[in-house]
């Protein structure tokens, strides 16, 4: 048995495995910090999770922002101006591409310059590009990643951590001029995209719909080599990523589909379609099938799942040896499930990521593949967003007092699927909870001892060296793991 | 002479690291290359395997590498009961390695609400306080009489999260040895005197009482919206956010998110009254003549003001 503690991660982690030789037999991912947000809203104003739940996550702020605000729109039964849905989302597609660049450039590339790989051909070029802090690549990735995130400021007030979504639309007024900056901020963006990341035109990239297009594009210039798209695929191929961190092959998430839920004017009818998916088999996206379980996550038990409308979270403080993780184990229909932009492109039907896995099944490198050009399906999304609001239109419509009653925000954040419940009572927010992205990828084991996704996803990897379990590495956070948002509001009951 | 510098993260969003991204002019990178700043440690970015933090983390603490600057971003976990196995690190509560660090840094930096205050991380129940002070309180984790290696209190930098203007000022006082004169709450006044208030767009409006009923309309948010711009101590209006806006330009009400106290029990979006006067009213203002002036001040509006012709 070994501890690991995992850095690179947004929080705390701890993997505890069992190891038969080099390989891994089995595995206990161990969320190790609760900040116990149980207290904090419940009896509070309703609009109170506007501030407070941003705060969950300082990376995806705007994602928890926005399933906040939806959940009261739903409460109050509000149509949202067309001008406010756009607004919303063009700041949602701003975090997601800032998160993805991040994660790609900052978080997962500079794995290749772990001392393992020291002799390998890469090993010189990568340390020029991803030392943290120095590499050339990181240099230009934190620049353009302040860039895009300008947008948010500028319809929005500023990123991390604004509440300008309210429900019935939201609270600031984007002028003309505030767009003609977005629309700057958007084009810039794309050309270092095109040119620094992809090293082609997103045009050209759309045409990759299968492996072998993928080969094919690699060896077609040096460009596409070049870049830091194809330096991952030359790394991640070297180091054997395309064959390590399958897990069960389930997936879940909302899609984009909540793009345009109530427009008159249609921006483009539908980007993403919800679903699940299990064993190649997809099925209609039911938040009524999702409940978490706790039988092995430090919080007193009950039977089985509950639906998070009936949620509670009572930490336990008796050491039982059983429980392992501050994490809860949300389930789909009792099935684990990844979210994150792989499970978003095979829901949606994406061609190439559907071949990758149907050859290869979901791996690291299929992961982190569609994050990486996950920018190149939604800038063009941005730009049409940034040319239909219309400045003159309103962006808000008021809905005066919250009423009581029970509703949901569900959305896709940059890590995949998270959903706010909230129950308000006598005007008073009387339930919260939330469901993360990794509160679905790391969750620990469900009443019916099945491992989560990442758990699963290490089984029968090869560790060559504890002191530096660098394969684990790849793979966690090829999930993209943010244990600071694998937490719960809720009541104490 | 290189300055070298760790950063951990205790209870908190990560938010801080994020923001400190957006800095520009300096940026991250200038100002670490500018300083000499060594960093041996950020957990988002290193890169270093876990034995070789381990064997850092000891050599930090008998000494044997010298840590000028400890950065600690989120709120100290003590919970439950003072075990700190709320927030644990290889097995044992963190708590222990933040006093064992502190105990052994040049300079302390709390980095953000959380880690000065308790912020939202302290709102929770997991007994979570800020590295000096818990909200008003002078002692938090650390103590009252705690000063570090250079016979400093810990210097909190508030901000749900820190500004990173704020942040690489800071930093760069730090690496140079230059002293920061520090307000009540052990914030460098140079950042935290003035209020969030100062400079915004809607202060026209504010001045001659023209304010927003409900989101949307041109206005100040402070008699209705609950904007705490008036009593929030922060640059925001100054240095902006992302170099371009902040909340209360774009009408999004401050929440006061630098203050000790934050998250404060009144609802936001929402300005607590009697008989329709804010109870909190700007910082230190006599409460009569205030009220008197601000009547005045509306009869005295402009009719540009009245009727939103002026934009913010
Ligand atoms: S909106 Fe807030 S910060 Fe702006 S003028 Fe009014 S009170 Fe001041």
């Amino acid at each position: 048995m070994i501890n690991i503690p995992l850095n690179r991660v947004e929080g705390d982690l701890e993997l505890h495995l069992e190891l038969d030789g080099d390989r891994i037999a089995n595995s206990w991912s161990s969320g190790i910090m609760f900040r116990g947000f149980e207290n904090i809203l419940r009896g509070r104003a309703p609009r109170d999770g506007l501030v407070l739940t941003p705060r969950v996550c300082g990376i995806c702020g705007t994602a928890h922002l926005l399933a906040a605000a939806k959940a009261l729109d739903m409460l109050c039964g509000v149509i949202v101006p067309d001008n406010a849905v756009m607004t919303r989302n063009l700041t949602l597609l701003a975090e997601h591409i800032q998160s993805d660049i991040r994660h790609g450039i900052l978080m997962f590339m500079n794995d290749f310059i772990n001392p393992l790989y020291q002799d390998q051909p890469f090993y010189s070029e990568a340390r020029l590009r991803y030392e943290p802090f120095r590499g050339t690549s990181v240099i230009k990735a934190i620049r353009e990643t302040k860039k895009i995130l300008e947008i948010i400021a500028i319809v929005g007030g500023q990123w991390p951590n604004t509440s300008f979504m309210v429900p019935g639309g939201i609270a600031t007024t984007p002028t003309f001029n505030d767009m003609v900056g977005c629309d700057y901020i958007e084009r810039s963006f794309t050309g270092w995209y095109e040119r620094e990341i992809l090293g082609c035109s997103l045009e050209r990239w759309a045409e990759v719909t299968s492996l072998a297009d993928l080969d094919t594009w690699l060896e077609e210039k040096p460009d596409h080599t070049q870049g830091d798209l194809g330096f991952f695929i030359r790394c991640a191929r070297m180091t054997g990523l395309d064959r390590i961190g399958g897990g069960h092959g389930n997936f879940i998430s909302t899609g984009l589909k909540d793009l345009q839920p109530y427009s008159t004017r249609a921006v483009e009818p539908l980007l993403m379609s919800s679903g699940f998916i299990a064993k190649g088999e997809k099925f209609e996206f039911d938040q009524a099938l999702i409940a978490e379980h706790v039988a092995f996550s430090r919080f007193e038990g009950y039977g089985s799942g509950l639906h998070p409308f009936e949620g509670i979270t009572i930490p336990a403080f008796d050491p039982n040896p059983d429980k392992y993780s501050w994490a809860k184990a949300p389930r789909y229909n009792d099935h684990p499930a990844e979210t994150g932009p792989l499970a978003e492109a095979l829901i949606d039907g994406d061609p190439l990521f559907a071949d990758l896995v149907r050859q290869q099944g979901p791996t690291a490198f299929s992961r982190e593949l569609a994050r990486f050009t996950r920018p190149a399906k939604l800038l063009p999304l941005m730009k049409k967003i940034i040319r239909t609001i219309d400045p003159k239109a309103p962006y808000y419509r008021p809905v005066g007092d919250i009423p009581d009653g029970r509703a949901y925000g569900l959305i896709e954040a940059c890590r995949g699927t998270l959903g706010h419940w909230l129950e308000v009572q006598d005007g008073a927010i009387a339930r919260y909870q939330i469901i993360t992205p990794t509160a679905w990828n790391g969750s620990p084991r469900d009443a019916n001892a099945i491992r989560g996704p990442w758990e699963e996803a290490i089984i029968g990897t090869s560790v060559k060296d504890p002191d530096n379990p660098v394969e684990l590495g790849h793979i966690i956070r090829s999930f993209d793991a943010c244990l600071v948002c694998a937490v719960h509001f809720c009541t104490r009951k | 002479m290189a300055v070298n510098l760790y950063w951990m993260h205790c209870g908190g969003c990560g938010g801080d690291s994020m923001s400190m991204l957006n800095a520009e002019s300096p940026n991250i990178i200038e100002t670490i290359h500018e300083l000499d700043i060594n960093v041996l440690w950020h957990p988002s970015f290193s890169f270093a395997p876990p034995a070789d933090h381990r064997r850092l983390l000891d050599a930090l603490i008998s000494r044997e590498v010298g840590l000028d600057i400890l950065c600690i971003e989120g709120a100290v976990i003590r919970g439950p009961e003072n075990t700190g196995m709320f927030g644990i690190f290889e097995g044992k509560p963190k708590k222990n390695l933040v006093a064992q660090l502190a105990d052994r840094a040049g300079i302390v930096i709390a980095i953000g609400t959380c880690a000065s205050f308790g912020g939202v991380t302290g709102a929770g129940a997991t007994d979570a306080v800020g590295l000096q002070f818990s909200k008003k309180d002078i002692g938090g984790f650390l103590g009252k009489n705690f000063r570090s290696g250079k016979g400093l209190p810990v210097i909190n930098l508030p901000g749900c999260p820190v500004h990173p203007t704020v942040l690489m000022g800071m930093l760069t006082a730090a690496a140079r040895g230059v002293s920061m004169d520090l307000n009540t709450y052990n914030a460098p006044l140079e950042y935290y005197s003035m209020l969030v208030h100062q400079g915004c767009t809607r202060n026209e409006y504010h001045e001659y009482r023209i304010e927003e009923t409900d989101f949307g309309q041109k206005g100040c948010l402070f008699f209705h919206l609950g904007c705490q711009g008036p009593l929030a101590h922060a640059p925001c209006n100054k240095f902006l956010w992302n170099n371009r806006n902040c909340k209360t330009r774009s009408g999004v009400p401050c929440n006061g998110c630098t203050e000790p106290d934050f998250p404060r029990d009144d609802p936001y979006f929402y300005t607590p009254n009697i008989v329709g006067l804010p109870i909190h009213l700007p910082d230190g203002v006599n409460r009569p003549h205030y009220l008197a002036y601000k009547s005045m001040a509306a009869a005295a509006a402009p009719d540009r003001l009245k009727h939103r012709k002026t934009e913010v």
